[in-house]
């Protein structure tokens, strides 16, 4: 972490009551940076954005921007404004005096608000609807208002809450790039609270994964979709494929022992940290090369799993096949179609499949590993914190 | 008690089916509420409204004649009692609501949600009476003012008069009215207000110029039917202001009991109607211009 942060959070932890939904948590956020805080419902995401903005008051550490503590100063006084996800805007007032209305409370001229507000118009594509209200809007129409609001009081720290979840699927796509492109234009720095992993890979510069109230990894886009952290980040970047296996390392590489439906298999560690046990592997459905169970699979480094079609679903540019693996179904992408019930192969190189150390204290039968690994949910509680906080 | 509702019908829709006569079937299952509204509800207020215009066998204005003659200066009262009274109750549910909404203090907050409702369900008449003990001369006002050495005895006075009956109306009224906007306030989105906070606002703006705005509907009708109310209470005034002037129904009351002149009173009656239909028309003009 660099220490010219502009924003920095540091230790803090937030609890409503007895529960505790953001657990010491430290987060540096360069100037001019777009970080999205990516995770489930409930992660504590939304909780974090809303105690930088000074919604929520922590229970212990502290919020700075450019090296000022801002922890106890009103919400109006950190230079920051937040887009809200019901976009919040004022119903009984037109676009023009929902944009104005910051300016108007720091005592602006009308002349100089009609100025800025004209501004942000053109900026955001909102020429000629200033008179109208909110409810004569479009929902993307609307979302630039809020993004017009929040912009107009020339914030140093844009917080978006999900501002896109209210938006179909196609708007969704356009704003995403708008709101990326207008953030790089104005050189702002962006906070964005998303549970969609696309979403917050193409607009932010830095993905923040968290999982219980913690972060579980943070990087670049690629850094946390090719490199995941661990067994819950990978789930959640999408390598739903999960696996139990047998490994030994030496000697720079782990050696996979052949299972009953698994081939053996030595893959270079290549950074991966691991000691040998038992271990869990994920990876995603586009990640395998599927072949038929007689035909020769390429020869490259990687792991083969054999299984039976169950079923196949185009997806468009490609087909998805439930295989039946033992007593667990794996998801696998394939060009063309395999017929219901024909052998396949499935192949995962070496740099597309993620390993991880399973807990050692269970030491289940090498038949069952399979199933016992389907069991392990990504979101299981892991440490004492996290029970507490999963209970709740 | 209200002139300005409309009695909603039951059954107003014939449902077409086969060789039924089904708008004779419907004019039937609709006609005993129809007779109810007509006999209980239409019939009498026409009877008042005629009887207003009967002069000696024949029409004319003759009561309201004597109605203005006698009466202007307590329909005047009365109208200006209302109308302050309502302002007072207006401003005080929507600082109550206010509070109630934007409070940060859970336990007061707690405290007059559990404390502000209970004049709703004490009666006018109780109202009068309480208060009638409460604002004399030597009643527990002034001599709790004496006892902490406020005002000397010499400077009691009664307020049983105009400002005796605001008092009442006011205690009894406002919590009705802070029911509703408390209610439409708890509705509305609570990132409307935190986004006028994260902008800087303070909690009076974001009360006068974020919350009530999104609420002037329900506010305008709560003191609609507030005003309506109080137009018709008898009690208050009789109890704490038996003096001249007075409001319009203690004299209606004083024309029927003490002369059995049904004329005049008729006539306040319609005085009565007319100022309350003018503050209806006043809301649904407002209501139609918010929806255009």
């Amino acid at each position: 972490m660099n220490d010219d942060a502009f924003l920095r959070i540091a230790d803090l932890s937030v609890g409503y009551g007895a529960t505790r939904v953001l657990e010491r948590l430290d987060l540096a956020i360069g100037k001019g940076e777009f970080v999205a805080l990516l995770g489930a419902s409930g992660c504590g995401k939304t909780t974090l954005l809303r105690a930088m903005a000074g919604f929520v008051a922590p229970s212990t550490g502290t919020v700075a921007v450019d090296g000022r503590d801002v922890t106890l100063m009103p919400p109006d006084r950190r230079g920051m404004a937040l887009v809200f996800q019901s976009y919040a805007l004022w119903p009984h007032m037109t676009v023009a005096r929902n944009i104005g209305y910051g300016l108007k409370l720091k005592g602006l001229s009308r002349a100089a608000i009609d100025r800025r507000v004209a501004e942000i118009e053109t900026l955001l594509g909102l020429e000629g609807l200033g008179a109208r209200k909110p409810a004569a809007l479009s929902g993307g129409q609307r979302q630039r208002v809020a993004l017009g609001r929040a912009l107009a009081v020339d914030p140093q720290i844009l917080l978006l809450d999900e501002p896109l979840s209210n938006l179909d699927a196609r708007i969704r796509l356009k704003v995403r790039h708008e709101i990326g492109a207008l953030q790089r234009r104005l050189g702002i720095t962006a906070v964005i609270v998303t549970h969609d992993r696309e979403e917050a890979m193409a607009m932010a510069d830095r993905v923040v994964i968290m999982e219980a109230g913690r972060i579980a990894q943070q990087g670049s886009p690629e850094e946390v979709y090719s490199r995941p952290a661990s067994s819950f980040v990978a789930a959640f970047m999408g390598a739903e494929n999960v696996l139990a296996l047998e490994g030994q390392v030496a000697g720079g590489a782990v050696h996979i022992a052949a299972g009953r439906q698994s081939s053996s298999a030595t893959l270079t560690l290549d950074g991966r940290l691991l000691s040998s046990g038992r271990l869990e592997a994920r990876f995603r459905a586009e990640a395998v090369e599927m072949v038929a169970a007689d035909a020769q699979a390429s020869r490259a480094e990687g792991l083969t799993i054999a299984g039976r079609v169950e079923a196949a679903s185009y997806l468009g540019g490609g087909w998805r096949h439930s295989v039946r693996v033992g007593d667990q179904t794996l998801f696998a992408d394939a060009a063309r179609p395999f017929d219901s019930g024909a052998g396949v192969e499935l192949r995962i190189p070496g740099d597309k499949l993620f390993l991880f150390n399973l807990p050692t204290s269970s030491s289940a039968p090498d038949a069952t590993a399979l199933e016992a690994a389907a069991e392990l949910s990504p979101a299981a509680p892991r440490g004492p914190v996290e029970r507490v906080l999963q209970a709740s | 008690m209200s002139l300005i509702g409309h009695p909603i019908v039951p059954g107003g829709r014939f449902s077409r089916k086969t060789d039924m006569p089904t708008p004779a079937l419907g004019l039937l299952l609709v006609l005993p509420a129809l007779a109810v509204i007509l006999l209980l509800f239409v019939v009498p207020l026409a009877a008042s409204v005629a009887g207003a215009f009967e002069v000696g066998g024949g029409f004319g204005f003759g009561n309201f004649i004597k109605t203005f003659e006698l009466y202007t200066s307590d329909i005047l009262f009365t109208l200006m009692i209302v109308s302050l009274s309502t302002a007072i109750i207006g401003a005080l549910a929507i600082a109550i609501g206010g509070y109630l909404t934007l409070g940060e203090n859970p336990r007061a907050v707690a405290l007059l949600r559990w404390l502000y409702r209970w004049p709703m369900f004490v009666p006018f008449i109780v109202v009068g009476q309480v208060l009638r003990t409460f604002l004399a001369k030597n009643g527990l006002m002034n001599n709790v003012l004496i006892g902490a050495g406020l005002i000397t005895p010499m400077d009691a006075t009664s307020f049983l008069d105009w400002r005796g009956i605001v008092i009442a109306f006011v205690w009894k009224q406002t919590p009705f009215v802070a029911l509703l906007v408390a209610g439409a306030m708890a509705s509305v989105d609570r990132g409307t207000l935190e986004a006028a906070r994260n902008l800087g606002a303070s909690r009076v703006r974001i009360l006068l110029e974020i919350l009530v705005p999104q609420v002037a509907g329900t506010l305008m009708v709560a003191l609609v039917l507030s005003f309506v109310t109080m137009m018709s209470v008898l009690s208050v005034p009789l109890m704490i202001n038996a003096q001249s002037p007075t409001m319009i129904t203690a004299d209606i009351a004083f024309r029927i009991n003490a002369y059995g002149d049904y004329g005049v009173a008729n006539a306040l009656g319609v005085v009565s109607l007319i100022a309350s239909a003018g503050v209806a028309w006043l809301y649904l003009r407002h209501s139609v211009k918010e929806r255009a």
